[in-house]
């Protein structure tokens, strides 16, 4: 597009100002009232200037079951990362590899597994971890978020995979290696990076994940997110640690979009941008 | 057998069909399980009530019940509600950092941001915004002249409320879709209006408009089929409340089951649900009208 | 013995077959070269052998030892790609090793072999770089230095050539005829450029739409093509095709007409509709008062040095001829030509088959 004329420079630095501050404000209150003391937790207009307390975070950690839930979370979310990326980059490989017409069927119907609606099998979830005893333990979550972090996995392994020519598994066929040789050698190298972009997708949607940890844990395999919501559930309004709460759960997140954001559009919008 | 033949059979079995069998164990299962229920009657608030098979009674019961269309209607309307200003905010953002101007490219990775952040934690910045007498939104809007609303505890604003935490969150993803198909776009028409003279206007609903509409279509099936799931962010605002003004199919599922115990009424609930759900989805494939999935 | 047998080999693709019986025995030693235009089986055919491809019917044998269920790794081949297909991730060094590491030699020897062929191939420089670092030219060395140290039974070599640019591809070319050679190794080479193959090649397997045209040395295939296809497709400029009948004994063309010269006696019939090739370079220009003189008109005239180009018109038909330099005649000249009918090939219209004598 034609570059645009210095009036038209200022019109948009302007909306851009207004479009950011619109999308910024909530969480730059998620980070100051984090660290603002109490009192002035709701003073208008809102101090910017104040001595930063981190008396919230004191608080939260003061909580002995708070460190244990983010540990739940660490687990579950590194498990269902490496359950996934264990089985996601090996049907990515295959559906990459093989040259079969129903091959595009596959990928159809393990794509949409991502796009059911939680809601819709929590109820049999419920009942079946119930029956096995998995009910309110990290692997019941390690289990349930595969099922979204798997064909996610798949997608953008698949991507990677495809980048790497056919014929340099072929010289190495030749060059006296068998598949799984192969694989390992020299297409997964090649693939890394896809690995490691999976990876903190899985692990961010599995950190962030609220429905299933609310219905499927309780008391002992609690995550964070449901953690920070319950201080809202009971009797105070305790802002400041949610604030807190909040801040550590979004770490995550922050870092993926600085990171990763070029594969933010194909991990996310699924091919409708090619 | 022949060599190829063998090896490509090898990695059917060895590489794709464990996540197969994964998945069919974590998701068909459950879903054939939750079609299972849906003919039962399965009270856990009444364990010595037999779990006998009912028929479509569980389903009769919903679909006829005023409740259960009213959550339907909500949730239709939600989606009306936040698709459209996501549509029409993300594709103007789009077109502003766009621009070939400096600090575009950071600007568009901070605008990034809220779509990866935990909707509990979307659904809890906004019940502080939104509080009542303390929240900052009120004040913020003061000085536009806007009096105090009521956002959360209003029957009129409900829903509004929630319609605006989801649109903060999701526009930045329409923004990122529709950018990224911006910037694929080929220069030369762009260069051919120029020089015929165009107006900006006419260039962007005559030129850009047409060739991002195929992407702008499946963008909002993707975003239906997430706006259909919404449950974190009305779970923490408003709960359903007030009334029933913020009722979406996914709290009804969630109350049936699990405040009111009725497995079977919510398995018939989902069950409904990933029917329609199906239906998105396969419009949503239908839109790419790509078959290189493989 | 053999090196390579293919007996019958065909090879299909659901309802496509794109290789239709072929039969190909390849001697110890022996520099044989697959030639065809894209999409006539050559490469397909190499990567049956190679292993890359299954067989779908026929017999195909290495050493002596049937194949066609092997894996690639077992069948002591080695095989430089078109387009390299160097592992990015590794050094040339390490490129090299990864092709020993399944020989499970020593680690004295793996070095020995690797510093060897760096040598042979000029690329003691280059060990520590990855391919990315490498030009064009050394690239293609590391794929041959790659496949070199293994000393495999069979090198296969698929359109090595095609990625360079003209003045390196002659220069390679002739590096790859040198290391064959020296080393004595089977070679089977696929290539759509006839000047490699015609360099290069003991023996020239020519292919089109997945049937073997014709399989002989170099010279044969140029002085003895036994269809019309190889007789356009080898030479350059391609031999010029003319459409005539056999009649009343003389053979009729559209503005011409020429007795069937004697060594043809009984090879055609009366009435039989045949193609005549003649090269350019059989094509003279002549007097007019030549008994056998065809009036031409000359449409363009090309320089090339040594010898010039002539596009010609000879009533309806398109001609070209190839003469000394110091002969040629501006564009848009009216002139004479003759046909040299000694030097000339026939062919059946019908079939395409050669009617010279073997």
């Amino acid at each position: 597009m034609s570059a645009p004329s210095k009036r038209q420079t200022v019109l948009v630095y302007l909306l851009l100002a207004v479009v950011l501050i619109v999308f910024l404000t909530p969480i730059y209150l998620i980070a100051s009232s984090s660290v603002k003391p109490s009192p002035i937790m709701f003073q208008k207009p809102p101090a910017f200037l104040f001595t930063p307390t981190l008396e919230h975070y004191e608080s939260l950690f003061g909580m002995r079951p708070f460190a244990k839930f983010m540990l739940n979370s660490l687990v579950v979310s590194f498990g269902s990362t490496a359950f996934s990326l264990t089985f996601g980059t090996l049907a990515a490989y295959a559906i990459s590899r093989i040259r079969h017409k129903r091959m595009n069927d596959v990928a159809f119907w393990i794509l949409s597994m991502r796009m059911f609606p939680p809601i819709a099998v929590v109820v049999p979830y419920y009942i079946i971890f119930k029956t096995v005893g998995l009910l309110d333990t990290p692997l019941a979550l390690i289990i349930v978020y595969s099922t979204a972090n798997i064909p996610l996995t798949v997608w953008l392994m698949k991507g990677f995979f495809d980048e790497v020519p056919m014929a340099l598994e072929e010289a190495a066929a030749v060059d006296g290696y068998g598949l799984f040789e192969t694989f390992w050698r020299i297409t997964l190298p090649l693939a890394a990076p896809g690995l490691a972009v999976s990876a903190v997708f899985c692990f961010v949607f599995s950190w962030n994940e609220f429905l299933f940890a609310l219905m499927l844990t309780g008391s002992e395999a609690q995550t964070v997110t449901v953690a920070v919501m319950s201080f809202w559930s009971s009797d105070a309004v305790q802002w400041g640690r949610i604030m807190a709460g909040s801040f550590i759960i979004l770490i995550p997140g922050v870092i993926f979009v600085l990171t990763c954001q070029r594969w933010l559009v194909r991990g996310l919008t699924m091919g409708s941008v090619k | 057998m022949a060599y190829i033949r063998k090896r490509n059979k090898k990695i059917f079995g060895i590489f794709l069909v464990p996540a197969m069998l994964v998945l069919f164990l974590t998701t068909i299962y459950p879903m054939l399980y939750a079609g299972y229920l849906s003919f039962r009657s399965y009270d856990l608030a009444k364990p010595f009530v037999p779990r006998v098979f009912v028929g479509w009674s569980n389903y009769r019961e919903i679909l006829t019940s005023s409740e259960f269309l009213h959550t339907l209607i909500v949730t239709a309307k939600l989606m009306a509600m936040t698709l459209s200003v996501q549509l029409v905010l993300g594709v103007g953002i789009a077109l502003l950092v766009t621009q070939k101007l400096p600090g575009m490219g950071v600007a568009r990775t901070l605008l990034l941001v809220p779509m990866m952040i935990s909707p509990v934690i979307v659904g809890l910045v906004w019940l502080f915004l939104y509080f009542p007498e303390l929240g900052y939104l009120n004040y913020f809007l003061s000085f536009l002249g806007v009096g105090a609303i009521p956002w959360i505890t209003s029957t009129n604003w409900a829903l509004w409320a929630i319609a605006i935490a989801d649109i903060w969150q999701w526009t930045p993803f329409v923004m990122m879709g529709t950018a990224a198909a911006v910037q694929s776009l080929s220069p030369e028409p762009y260069e051919a209006a120029m020089i015929d003279g165009n107006s900006r206007w006419d260039v962007f609903t005559r030129v850009t408009l047409p060739q991002l509409k195929p992407v702008l279509v499946s963008l909002m099936f993707l975003r239906a089929i997430d706006a259909f799931k919404i449950y974190d962010i009305i779970f923490v605002l408003t709960k359903g409340g007030p009334g029933d003004t913020t009722e979406v199919l996914s709290l009804f599922i969630y109350r049936q089951s699990f405040t009111f115990w009725r497995m079977g009424v919510g398995a018939a609930a989902s069950f409904v649900s990933l029917v329609i759900i199906v239906v998105l989805i396969t419009l949503f494939f239908k839109s790419l009208n790509r078959d290189d999935y493989a | 013995m053999s090196a390579i047998t293919l007996s019958n080999v065909t090879k299909r693709y659901g309802a496509v077959q794109v290789v239709h019986g072929v039969d190909l025995e390849i001697d110890k030693g022996e520099f044989v070269v697959l030639l065809g235009p894209s999409g006539c089986g050559k490469t397909t055919t190499l990567r049956m052998v190679a292993g890359l491809e299954d067989v779908t019917g026929g017999k195909l044998s290495i050493g002596g030892q049937v194949v066609n269920d092997v894996a690639p790794k077992d069948r002591g081949v080695a095989m430089v790609f078109q387009n390299y297909a160097l592992y990015p991730h590794m050094t040339v060094r390490q490129n090299m090793e990864f092709a020993l590491r399944p020989l499970k030699l020593g680690a004295d020897e793996v070095e020995r072999r690797i510093n060897e062929t760096a040598e042979i191939l000029g690329l003691s420089e280059l060990l520590a770089r990855k391919p990315a670092q490498l030009s064009g030219g050394q690239r293609q060395r590391v794929a041959m230095g790659r496949a070199m140290v293994r000393t495999p039974d069979v090198f296969l070599f698929d359109e090595p050539l095609s990625n360079l640019d003209a003045k390196l591809r002659t220069q390679v070319r002739w590096e790859i005829g040198k290391l064959h050679q020296r080393l004595g190794t089977t070679v089977l080479y696929v290539t759509h450029d006839q000047v490699e193959a015609m360099t290069l090649a003991d023996k020239i397997v020519i292919m089109r739409d997945g049937y073997v045209e014709q399989v002989g040395t170099p010279e044969e295939v140029y002085s003895n093509p036994k269809t019309s296809f190889v007789a356009t497709f080898i030479g350059s400029p391609s031999m010029n095709m003319i459409d005539a009948r056999i009649t009343d004994g003389r053979i009729e063309a559209d503005g011409f007409s020429h007795p069937v010269p004697t060594r043809f006696a009984g090879r055609v019939t009366e009435g039989q509709d045949v193609t005549i090739g003649i090269r350019p370079i059989s094509i003279e220009l002549a007097h007019a008062d030549d008994e056998r003189a065809l009036p031409a008109t000359v449409e363009v005239t090309e320089f090339l040095g040594n010898e010039a180009l002539l596009d010609l018109r000879v009533g309806t038909h398109e001609l070209v001829a190839e003469i000394p330099a110091e002969q040629r005649v501006p564009s848009g000249t009216k002139t004479h030509i003759r046909l040299n009918f000694d030097l000339a090939h026939f062919f059946d219209a019908g079939t395409g088959r050669s009617l010279n004598a073997e």
